[in-house]
C-alpha cells in the first residue's frame, strides 16, 4: 500500500513532467496579432494598474490612466479610427509576459524596460520611454548633474532601493541618506535636509509635477528604455505599433501626452 | 503617513469595494470546496479499492503545494493547455482545489474518529451501510469536524490575498494601487485592511469556539 502510493507520486510527477514538455515544444503558429485584433473589433492591452502616470486606476471614477494608456488609446485609434476600441487588462511584472505568450493580451504597455534576456521571450518597439535614475533639486540649485554630487553632498533616496546603490557607485563620495519612502525622501528635501534626491525619472518627473519649485536635473545616468511589448515573430504587428510611435512624433501627439503625464517636454 | 488623505470616501469605498471581492471569492471557495472536500472525504474513508490510493496521492499531492503556486498554474499555464480563466475563475478554482483537499483530510479524519464499534452495532441492529452512515456516523462526525473546518475557512479567507498575483481586485490588490496614488497611504490603508480581515476572522474563530464548547 505504502509502496503503491510512492509510485503514484512518481507516476503523476513524470504525467506533469510530459505535459510541461508537451507545453515548451508547442509552436504558436497562428495568424498575426493584428488579424485576430481586426477579427475582434478591439485592442486588448495588458497594462498596470498601480503605477503612476503610466497606468493607475483612480479610486473615484474606477478609471485607468496614465502614458501606457493614453499610447494604447492611441493604437486603437490607428487601427480603428475610434480609441474607445480598446480593452485594458490589468498585469503585473510576473503575468505580463505569461498572459502576452498564451495570447490573452495583443501587446504588453506596462512600464517593461527592454533588456537582453526578455528579448528571448518577447518582440520590442522602438522606445516609448526613456526611463533611469536622475536627479531631482531646488531650483537654482548648483547641482546640475551627477558631476556635481562631490564629497558632502546630500543625497536623498529610498531605503535599500537600486537607486541607493547606483547612486553609492557613481557619486562614491556623496552623504547618502534613505527614507522609508520617496515621498518621505521629498519631504526631507523640501525641508533642506538634503542637496538633491535621486531615482527612477519618472518618479521624479512625478513630484517635480506635484511642486514646481524643485526640477529634475541633469539627464539619466543608468539607461531603462521602455518598450513595448509584443508575441515573438509577429514583426508585422511590431511594425504597426513602431509606425504609430514616428506617427504620434511627427504630429506632436506624443510630446502633447508626454507634457500632459509627466509636466515637462520630451528631452 | 497622510491619514487624511488615505480616508478619503473614494479611497476608503475602493477598499470596501476589494473586501466585497475577497468575501465573495472566499464564500464561493468556501462553498465549493466543502462540497467538493466532503465528497472526497466520504470517498476516501469509503476505500473503494484503486480509487482510493490514486485519491490519496492526488490529495496529498495538492496538499503539498503551496497555494500560490496553485493560483499561479491554474492562471497562467492552463491556458497553454486549452482552460482559460480569468482571475476571478482562476482564483475560485485554485482556492477550491487546494482547500477542497485540505477538507477531505478534516471530513475523513472526523468520519474515522467515530468508533468502529458503532458501525458494527448499527449494521447488526439491520441498518444497511447508507443509512449507517447518514444517521449513525456522519452526524457524529460532522460535530467533531466543525472546529477545524471552522479554521480552515478563516485560513481560506485569508489566502484568497494570495490572489493579487494575478491580479484579481481583492482588498490587497487595491490596497497596491492606493500604494500608486502615495507611498504615504500604505500605512493608513493596511490598517483598514487589518481591520476588516480581523473583524471577519474574529467573528468565525468564536463561531468555531463555541461549535468546540458545544462538542462534548
Amino acid at each position: 500500500m505504502k509502496k503503491r502510493s510512492k509510485l503514484g507520486v512518481l507516476l503523476i510527477l513524470l504525467a506533469v513532467c510530459l505535459v510541461f514538455a508537451g507545453c515548451g515544444g508547442k509552436k504558436e503558429k497562428d495568424g498575426g496579432t493584428l488579424e485576430a485584433i481586426k477579427a475582434r473589433g478591439k485592442v486588448i492591452a495588458g497594462v498596470k494598474y498601480d503605477t503612476k502616470l503610466f497606468g493607475l486606476k483612480d479610486p473615484a471614477t474606477g478609471k485607468i490612466e496614465g502614458f501606457d494608456i493614453d499610447i494604447a488609446k492611441a493604437l486603437a485609434k490607428k487601427i480603428f479610427g475610434d480609441e474607445s476600441k480598446v480593452e485594458l487588462k490589468e498585469v503585473t511584472s510576473k503575468t505580463r509576459i505569461p498572459l502576452l505568450q498564451n495570447g490573452d493580451i495583443d501587446l504588453i504597455i506596462a512600464t517593461m524596460t527592454i533588456t537582453e534576456e526578455r528579448k528571448e521571450q518577447v518582440d520590442f518597439s522602438d522606445v516609448y520611454f526613456k526611463a533611469g535614475q536622475s536627479l531631482l533639486v531646488k531650483k537654482g540649485s548648483p547641482i546640475q548633474g551627477l558631476e556635481d554630487i562631490k564629497k558632502g553632498v546630500k543625497v536623498l533616496t529610498a531605503k535599500g532601493s537600486t537607486s541607493a546603490k547606483n547612486i553609492r557607485e557613481k557619486a562614491p563620495d556623496a552623504t547618502v541618506l534613505e527614507f522609508e519612502n520617496y515621498q518621505d525622501a521629498f519631504t526631507a528635501l523640501k525641508a533642506g535636509q538634503g542637496d538633491a534626491l535621486t531615482t527612477d525619472n519618472a518618479i521624479l518627473l512625478g513630484m517635480q509635477k506635484q511642486d514646481p519649485n524643485y526640477i529634475v536635473v541633469g539627464g539619466n545616468f543608468t539607461d531603462e528604455p521602455y518598450g513595448i511589448a509584443i508575441k515573438k515573430g509577429d514583426s508585422e504587428f511590431v511594425q504597426v505599433v513602431n509606425d504609430l510611435l514616428k506617427e504620434m512624433k511627427e504630429s506632436g501627439e506624443y510630446d502633447k501626452l508626454y507634457e500632459q503625464w509627466m509636466g515637462v517636454k520630451p528631452e | 503617513m497622510d491619514f487624511a488623505g488615505a480616508y478619503s470616501w473614494p479611497n476608503l469605498s475602493f477598499i470596501l469595494q476589494g473586501f466585497g471581492m475577497t468575501l465573495l471569492v472566499a464564500a464561493l471557495s468556501i462553498l465549493f470546496s466543502f462540497v467538493l472536500g466532503t465528497l472526497l472525504g466520504i470517498l476516501r474513508y469509503t476505500r473503494v479499492p484503486l480509487l482510493n490510493p490514486l485519491l490519496a496521492v492526488i490529495i496529498d499531492l495538492i496538499r503539498n503545494l503551496p497555494l500560490l503556486l496553485i493560483i499561479y498554474f491554474i492562471y497562467i499555464v492552463l491556458p497553454q493547455l486549452g482552460l482559460k480563466l480569468p482571475p476571478f475563475g482562476a482564483a475560485i478554482a485554485a482556492l477550491t482545489l487546494f482547500e477542497g483537499a485540505m477538507i477531505s483530510e478534516i471530513v475523513r479524519g472526523g468520519l474515522t474518529s467515530v468508533d468502529r464499534g458503532q458501525i458494527e452495532a448499527a449494521r447488526s441492529s439491520g441498518l444497511g451501510y447508507v443509512q449507517t452512515m447518514r444517521h449513525i456516523i456522519l452526524p457524529q462526525a460532522l460535530r467533531r469536524m466543525a472546529p477545524p473546518l471552522v479554521s480552515q475557512f478563516i485560513s481560506l479567507l485569508k489566502d484568497t490575498s494570495l490572489a493579487i498575483i494575478i491580479s484579481l481586485p481583492e482588498i490587497m490588490h487595491n490596497v497596491q494601487i492606493l500604494q500608486g496614488h502615495s507611498p504615504n497611504y500604505v500605512i493608513p490603508a493596511l490598517i483598514v485592511a487589518a481591520l476588516l480581515y480581523f473583524a471577519v476572522n474574529y467573528t468565525l474563530s468564536i463561531i468555531a469556539r463555541r461549535l468546540e464548547a458545544r462538542k462534548i
